[in-house]
C-alpha cells in the first residue's frame, strides 16, 4: 500500500473512509475531521509547533485533506482562505497545491477569487516555467468575466514562450478568456494567434490549437475557411505516422490527433464544395489506414463517416462510408453496433438507399435489451422514415413512448411522432388515431403542443381535402368511436380530454348505435371529476348543451349538470350554463339554431372592424368614457389555453347591452379556443350572442356549432412541413391543389429497386416474422424491394392518393369523351410558362425533382376546374416549346407512331447492355434523378410494352419485374453520359412513373422531357 | 467537450471527480448517484455509452472501478471510450499495476495526472511519454 507520504492521521481517515459501512459513518468521521482541521487551520501555523519547514509541509497535507472532505460533499469553506495563502508561497509545490484546491472548492462568484488576482500576475510573469504552468491552469479554471482584463495580456505574452508546455496552455487558456469575455480578446485576435500556433514546431503545442479551432469553426467557419489546405496536409502527416511515435496509440499515429483534424475538416467542408473537395482523398486515405480492428482506428473510422455525411457529397466516399456502417452493424460488439446506427441514421437522412442492405440487423438493435441501442435505434428510425414506413415506425415510437420515464426521451419522443405523423402520415383516420393514442398516453398528453389539438380538431370539422363527405364522415365516426371508447378512461390528461369532448360535440350523432342521451351521460359524469381543470369542464359541458340541442330533450342528468353550474364558481362556466337554462326555458326552438349539427365549417360572415357599435362607441366616448384598450396577455387566468398561437385571448371588458332584437355585437374572447379567431362570433342572426343571450367567448365558442373554423392560418400548420420540402403530406385544403403539386408517394425513387427485387425475390417464399418487420419498415426506402407490396396496398387508402384518385376520375371521364389517340390541338406537355403569372416551367424543373405531369390531353380536360394554373386552356395558343433535343414536339404529339430515338446534342443514345447488378451499382453514381407519373401514356400501357417499346427510345431493357410491375433500362449518350430509366406500371389505368436518372444533369433534364414526350 | 470525468466503485463512492462546467454541490451528487445507478446496472454485453440528459456518458469498467466521461451528444463515443483506456494505462504505468487503493490514497496525483491529459474539457495531451514525464518533474520538486 502507498500511503506512506501521508501523515498518520491522514492515512487512517482515508482508511476510515474506506472501511466505512454506510453514508451515516462516512458522515461521522468526515465531520470529526472537519472539526480537527478547523482547529489547526484556525489555530495557525503557531499551533503546530514543528519547525517552519515541517508546518508548511503539514499546511499542504491540510489542504489536500480539506479537499477530500469538500469532496465527499461537506462544507470546507473554513478552510478556503489557506488555500488562498498558500498559492502565494515560495514553493512550486505548495503554490499548485494552493491553486489546485482554489479551483477545486471556490464558486465562480467566490469573492476569495480576486484575491488570486494578483498572485496570478505575477506566477504568469514569471521565469520558472512550472510556476507559469500552474498559473495558467489556474487561470482557466478560476477568472470569471469580470477578471479577464487583469490577465489577458499576460496570457497573450505566453503564447510565444520558448517552452512548448507553456505555448499549449497559453493558447487554451486564451480561449478560454475569449469564452468567458470576447470584448477584451476578440475572434481576430485569437483567430490570428491560432495560425500561428497551428504551425507550431511541437505537435502537441499544435495538437492544443486544434482544439481552439473546432470550437471557433462550430461558432463560426468563415475564418477558416483557407485553413482546409494546411489541414489536410497536417493530417496527411499524421496518416503517414510521421509524427514522432510517442503519440501512437495501440500503434495508431495520433487518433486523437487525427479524429480533431477530420472533424475540423467536416465542419470547414460543410455545404461548401470546393472545401470539400479539397479533403477527399485524404479522408479515404485516413479510413484505409485506420481500418486495423482496433477500437482506436474504428473511432477514427466512425469520425469520418461522420464527416463523410456532412461535407459535399461525394459517391466514392459515400461508397466507403456505407461500408463501413455495414461492418458495423455486422459486429457483434455492441459498441460498434451502436455506431453502426448511428452513422446509419446519418447517412440514410440524405442517401436513403443506403438502409436497405441492413433491414434485419436494424429489427434486431430495435429488440436488443440494450436501451442505449433501442434509443439510437429509434434515432435511426425517424430519420428514415418515409410514408409509407411510416405507420410501423410511429406504431414503435409510441410503444416505447409508453413504456419509458425518462422525461427527456419522452419529450423527444413526443416531439418524433408529432413530426412524422403530420409529415407522412398516410390518411387522415390513422392521423387522428395516432394523435389521439398520443394523447391519452399519460405524462405525453402534458409534453405535446396544444396546436396539435387543434389541428386535428380542423381537420375533424373540414375533412380530408376533397369534398368526398362519405370519406368525411368515415374519418370522423373512426374518432368518435375512438373517444367513446375512451369515456371510462380514469385518467386523461386536459389536452385529451377537451378534443373529446369537441370531437364528441360536434359528431356523436354520427354513431347510430349509441344512444346520444348515453354520450351526454358519460359526458356528464366526466365533467363532474373534481380533477380536471377548469377549461376542460368548460368544454365538457358546452359538448353537453350541443347534444342536448340535437336530442332535443334534456336528459335529467344534463339539466341537474347545468343546474349546478349556475352556481359555479367559474363565471364563464356559469354564465354559459344560465344561458342554456334560460334558451332551454324559453325559447327551445333558438337552441338547435345556435347549436347546429355539424356546421363547424360554415362560414359566418363576420364584421371584424365592428362597424356595428362604432355608433355606440361614439356615444361613450363623448361621454367621457376611456377608449377601449386591449389587454395584456398577461392577465389571462387561463392555463390550459395556452394554445396562444396567432389570436391571443382578448377579455371582453365592454360591458354587454341589454339583448334586443338587434343583434348585438361586441368583441369576442376566446378563452378555450384560441384559433376560432375573434372576428368569428360577431355573426348577425343565428348566433347565439345575437340570440340575446350575450354569452360568453370561451365555452360558447367551444361549443359553436355556428362558427365558423378559421383554418387559414391553421391547416398548413398541420399539413404540408415545411422542413420537407419534397413531400407534401395529407392535406387539409378544400380545393384541389394544382398540377404540379409534388406528392407524397413520390418519395425518393426506388434505387436499384431491381436490383434488390431480384435478390428478394428468392428470399420472399419464407418470410419470418423479423423479415416482415423490416419490410413494414423499410417499404418505401430506396431498395427496399420487399416493402414495395406493403407500400402499394397502403398507397390504395392515403389520403394523398384520394385527391389523386379524383384527379383522376375527372381524368378518366375526360378520356372517355376525348379518346386519347386523337387528341385535339393541344398544348405541349411540358406547358410554357402561362400569362397567369404561374410558371410551369418553373414549377417542372426547378421546383422539387419529383412532379407529377399529366399527360396532355388530361392536363387539359381534367384540370381546367383547378383554374388557376392551366388558365390559359386548350385555346391558348401553343407557347414557345421547351427545347427538346432535335425533337419537335409537335411532331412527337401529333404522330405517336414516329418515334426518334432520344438525342442529345444530335447524338443518339446508344442502349447500354448491363444486367441488373450493373444497373444497381451504376444507380448510385447518377446525381440527376427526376421522376414523374405519366397518367396517359400513348405507347406504354402495360409491363410488356416496355421492353417492346424501349429499343425505339434508344435504350437497352435491363429487366423487366412482373411482380412488381417495374422495368429498368439504360442507354449512354456520347460515350460517358449515362442514362439510367426506371418504369413502374401501375395498372388499373393508373398511368405508368418513370425515373430518369442520369450522370450529367443537362442529358438527364432533356431525356426527362423526352420520356414525357415519348411515353 | 467533456463535461465531467467520474471515477467511482461499484459501492458507488466517489474516488475521482473533474466537472468542467460550473455546477452546484447538490446537482454533482444527484448526478454522481444517477450516473452510477445507471452504470452499475448495465450487462456487460452492452454498450458502453449512455444517453444522459443533455449528454452522453461513455464508461468503462476496470475490475471494480468505474471511468466515466459525460461528452456532448455529437461527440465520438469511441474516441472517448479509448481515452478512458488511455487515462487507465497512464495511471498504470505511473502506478506500476494500479489498484482501486492506489488511487484512493494518491487522489491528488491522479488529480495532476488528469490535469496534464485533460484541459478544460478537451484532451490535451495524448503523448503517455510527455504526461508521465511531466508528473514525475513535478512531484522531484516535493
Amino acid at each position: 500500500m502507498s500511503g506512506s507520504h501521508l501523515s498518520r492521521d491522514f492515512f487512517a481517515l482515508v482508511k476510515a473512509i474506506g472501511e466505512s459501512k454506510s453514508k451515516q459513518e462516512e458522515d461521522r468521521i468526515i465531520l470529526g475531521e472537519i472539526q480537527t482541521l478547523k482547529k489547526i487551520l484556525s489555530g495557525g501555523k503557531g499551533s503546530d509547533n514543528g519547525s517552519a519547514g515541517s508546518a508548511k509541509k503539514k499546511a499542504k497535507e491540510y489542504l489536500v485533506r480539506l479537499m477530500y472532505v469538500e469532496m465527499l460533499g461537506h462544507d470546507g469553506s473554513f478552510g478556503y482562505i489557506k488555500a488562498v495563502e498558500l498559492a502565494a508561497a515560495q514553493s512550486i509545490v505548495h503554490k499548485r497545491t494552493g491553486y489546485l484546491a482554489c479551483g477545486a472548492c471556490l464558486s465562480p462568484d467566490h469573492e476569495f477569487r480576486f484575491m488570486l488576482i494578483n498572485r496570478l500576475q505575477r506566477d504568469l510573469a514569471s521565469s520558472n516555467i512550472l510556476e507559469v504552468c500552474s498559473a495558467l491552469t489556474a487561470v482557466v479554471r478560476l477568472i470569471t468575466t469580470d477578471m479577464v482584463a487583469t490577465v489577458v495580456n499576460d496570457v497573450t505574452k505566453l503564447l510565444s514562450h520558448q517552452n512548448d508546455l507553456v505555448r499549449k496552455k497559453s493558447i487554451i487558456a486564451l480561449h478560454r478568456l475569449h469564452q468567458l469575455d470576447e470584448s477584451n480578446i476578440t475572434s481576430q485576435d485569437l483567430t490570428g494567434h491560432l495560425r500561428r500556433i497551428l504551425c507550431d514546431r511541437d505537435p502537441s503545442v499544435m495538437g492544443a490549437s486544434l482544439c481552439v479551432i473546432e470550437k471557433m469553426t462550430i461558432k463560426d467557419a468563415a475564418p477558416f475557411k483557407d485553413l482546409v489546405p494546411s489541414l489536410v496536409s497536417i493530417l496527411k502527416q499524421v496518416v503517414e505516422h510521421r509524427l514522432p511515435s510517442e503519440f501512437d496509440y495501440h500503434r495508431v499515429p495520433a487518433p486523437w490527433l487525427q479524429m480533431k483534424l477530420v472533424r475540423i475538416l467536416s465542419l470547414l467542408g460543410k455545404g461548401d464544395k470546393s472545401s470539400s473537395e479539397g479533403m477527399y482523398a485524404i479522408l479515404a486515405d485516413a479510413v484505409k489506414r485506420a481500418d486495423t480492428g482496433i477500437n482506436a482506428g474504428f473511432a477514427i473510422v466512425y469520425e469520418v463517416v461522420k464527416a463523410v455525411t456532412i461535407i459535399y457529397p461525394n459517391t466514392t466516399l459515400l461508397d466507403v462510408a456505407a461500408e463501413a456502417i455495414s461492418r458495423f452493424m455486422d459486429s457483434s460488439n455492441h459498441n460498434l453496433k451502436y455506431l453502426g446506427v448511428t452513422g446509419l441514421a446519418m447517412i440514410v437522412k440524405d442517401h436513403p438507399q443506403y438502409a436497405a442492405a441492413h433491414q434485419l440487423a436494424v429489427v434486431e438493435c430495435l429488440d436488443d435489451p440494450d436501451e442505449t441501442l433501442q434509443r439510437k435505434t429509434l434515432d435511426l428510425l425517424f430519420s428514415m422514415c418515409n410514408p409509407v414506413n411510416c405507420e410501423f415506425i410511429a406504431t414503435k415510437l409510441l410503444s416505447f413512448l409508453k413504456d419509458t420515464s425518462d422525461e427527456f426521451l419522452r419529450k423527444d419522443l413526443t416531439k418524433k411522432i408529432v413530426v412524422i405523423s403530420e409529415r407522412y402520415a398516410p390518411n387522415q383516420q390513422w392521423y387522428i388515431s395516432t394523435i389521439i393514442t398520443l394523447f391519452s398516453i399519460p405524462g405525453a398528453g402534458e409534453l405535446v403542443n396544444p396546436e396539435i389539438a387543434q389541428n386535428l380538431m380542423s381537420l375533424l370539422a373540414e375533412g380530408g381535402g376533397d369534398d368526398d363527405e362519405e370519406e368525411d364522415n368515415a374519418m370522423r365516426m373512426a374518432a368518435v368511436e375512438t373517444f367513446v371508447n375512451l369515456l371510462d378512461e380514469p385518467q386523461m390528461p386536459p389536452i385529451l380530454l377537451q378534443t373529446l369532448a369537441w370531437s364528441l360535440g360536434e359528431y356523436a350523432f354520427l354513431l347510430e348505435d349509441i344512444e346520444l342521451s348515453e354520450i351526454i351521460e358519460d359526458l356528464c359524469k366526466l365533467a363532474r371529476r373534481t380533477v380536471i381543470g377548469e377549461s376542460s369542464r368548460r368544454y365538457l359541458v358546452t359538448a353537453v348543451f350541443k347534444l342536448v340541442s340535437q336530442l332535443g330533450t334534456c336528459p335529467p342528468c344534463a339539466a341537474h349538470l347545468v343546474d349546478d353550474y349556475t352556481k359555479s364558481r367559474d363565471p364563464i362556466l356559469q354564465q354559459s350554463c344560465i344561458e342554456f337554462q334560460s334558451l332551454i326555458t324559453e325559447n327551445v326552438q333558438l337552441l338547435t339554431e345556435v347549436f347546429p349539427v355539424d356546421a363547424s365549417c360554415e362560414d359566418v360572415g363576420a364584421d371584424e372592424n365592428l362597424s356595428i357599435v362604432q355608433g355606440f362607441v361614439d356615444q361613450a366616448l363623448a361621454k367621457g368614457m376611456n377608449p377601449y384598450s386591449p389587454p395584456d396577455e398577461a392577465d389571462s387566468d387561463e392555463e390550459e389555453d395556452g394554445a396562444g398561437q396567432a389570436s391571443k385571448p382578448v377579455f371582453n371588458i365592454t360591458p354587454y347591452e341589454k339583448p334586443s332584437a338587434q343583434p348585438q355585437q361586441y368583441q369576442q374572447q376566446q378563452a378555450i379556443n384560441p384559433s376560432f379567431s375573434s372576428s368569428t362570433d360577431t355573426s348577425g342572426g343565428a348566433s347565439m350572442s345575437s340570440g340575446g343571450a350575450g354569452g360568453d367567448g370561451g365555452v360558447q365558442l367551444g361549443g359553436g356549432g355556428d362558427v365558423g373554423l378559421r383554418l387559414s392560418g391553421v391547416a398548413n400548420v398541420w399539413g404540408p412541413n415545411m422542413e420537407v420540402k419534397k413531400q407534401e403530406p395529407v392535406v387539409v385544403e378544400k380545393k384541389p391543389e394544382p398540377v404540379m403539386q409534388p406528392m407524397v408517394e413520390d418519395i425518393p425513387a426506388p434505387v436499384a429497386a431491381s436490383a434488390f427485387v431480384a435478390v428478394e425475390e428468392q428470399k420472399a417464399k419464407e418470410l419470418t416474422d423479423k423479415e416482415k418487420m423490416a419490410m413494414a419498415l423499410f417499404g418505401g426506402l430506396g431498395g427496399g424491394g420487399g416493402g414495395g407490396g406493403g407500400a402499394k396496398e397502403r398507397r390504395g387508402s392515403t389520403g394523398k392518393s384520394k385527391l389523386e384518385a379524383m384527379r383522376e376520375k375527372k381524368a378518366a371521364a375526360a378520356a372517355g369523351t376525348v379518346p386519347g389517340s386523337a387528341p385535339v390541338p393541344v398544348p405541349t406537355p411540358a406547358p410554357a410558362p402561362s400569362d397567369a403569372g404561374m410558371d410551369l416551367l418553373d414549377m417542372t424543373f426547378d421546383g422539387p425533382t419529383e412532379v407529377v405531369v399529366a399527360s396532355p390531353p388530361t392536363a387539359v380536360l381534367g384540370f381546367d376546374g383547378g383554374g388557376d394554373l392551366l388558365s390559359p386552356a386548350p385555346s391558348s395558343a401553343p407557347a414557345p416549346t421547351p427545347v427538346a433535343g432535335n425533337n419537335d414536339p409537335f411532331g412527337v404529339l401529333n404522330e405517336p407512331a414516329s418515334l426518334e430515338a432520344f438525342s442529345y446534342e444530335s447524338v443518339n443514345v446508344v442502349p447500354l447492355p448491363i444486367d441488373t447488378a450493373g444497373f444497381g451499382s451504376r444507380w448510385g453514381q447518377c446525381g440527376f434523378q427526376k421522376k414523374a407519373s405519366v397518367k396517359t401514356p400513348n405507347r406504354i400501357n402495360s409491363l410488356d410494352d416496355i421492353p417492346a417499346v424501349l429499343p425505339g427510345f434508344g435504350f437497352h431493357p435491363v429487366e423487366t419485374i412482373v411482380k412488381t410491375s417495374e422495368a429498368i433500362a439504360a442507354g449512354v449518350v456520347g460515350g460517358d453520359g449515362l442514362i439510367l430509366l426506371h418504369f413502374k406500371v401501375k395498372g388499373g389505368g393508373l398511368g405508368v412513373d418513370v425515373t430518369v436518372k442520369a450522370n450529367n444533369p443537362t442529358i438527364g433534364e432533356k431525356c426527362f422531357e423526352y420520356m414525357l414526350e415519348s411515353m | 467537450m467533456i463535461r465531467f470525468f467520474l471515477l467511482q466503485n461499484r459501492q458507488g463512492k466517489t474516488r475521482l471527480s473533474k466537472w468542467y462546467f460550473p455546477i452546484g454541490e447538490s446537482e454533482k451528487k444527484r448526478i454522481e448517484s444517477s450516473v452510477h445507478r445507471m452504470v452499475v446496472s448495465r450487462d456487460k454485453k452492452y454498450t458502453n455509452f449512455i444517453e444522459y440528459n443533455s449528454y452522453k456518458l461513455i464508461y468503462r469498467r476496470y475490475a471494480g472501478l468505474f471511468f466515466t466521461i459525460a461528452v456532448d451528444i455529437t461527440d465520438n463515443e469511441l474516441a472517448y471510450l479509448e481515452s478512458i483506456h488511455l487515462f487507465v494505462e497512464l495511471l498504470d504505468s505511473y502506478f506500476s499495476n494500479v489498484c482501486e487503493l492506489d488511487i484512493v490514497f494518491n487522489f491528488n496525483k491522479v488529480y495532476n495526472i488528469l490535469d496534464e491529459y485533460m484541459l478544460a474539457g478537451e484532451i490535451a495531451e495524448t503523448s503517455k511519454k510527455e504526461i508521465l514525464e511531466r508528473v514525475r518533474l513535478l512531484e522531484k520538486l516535493e
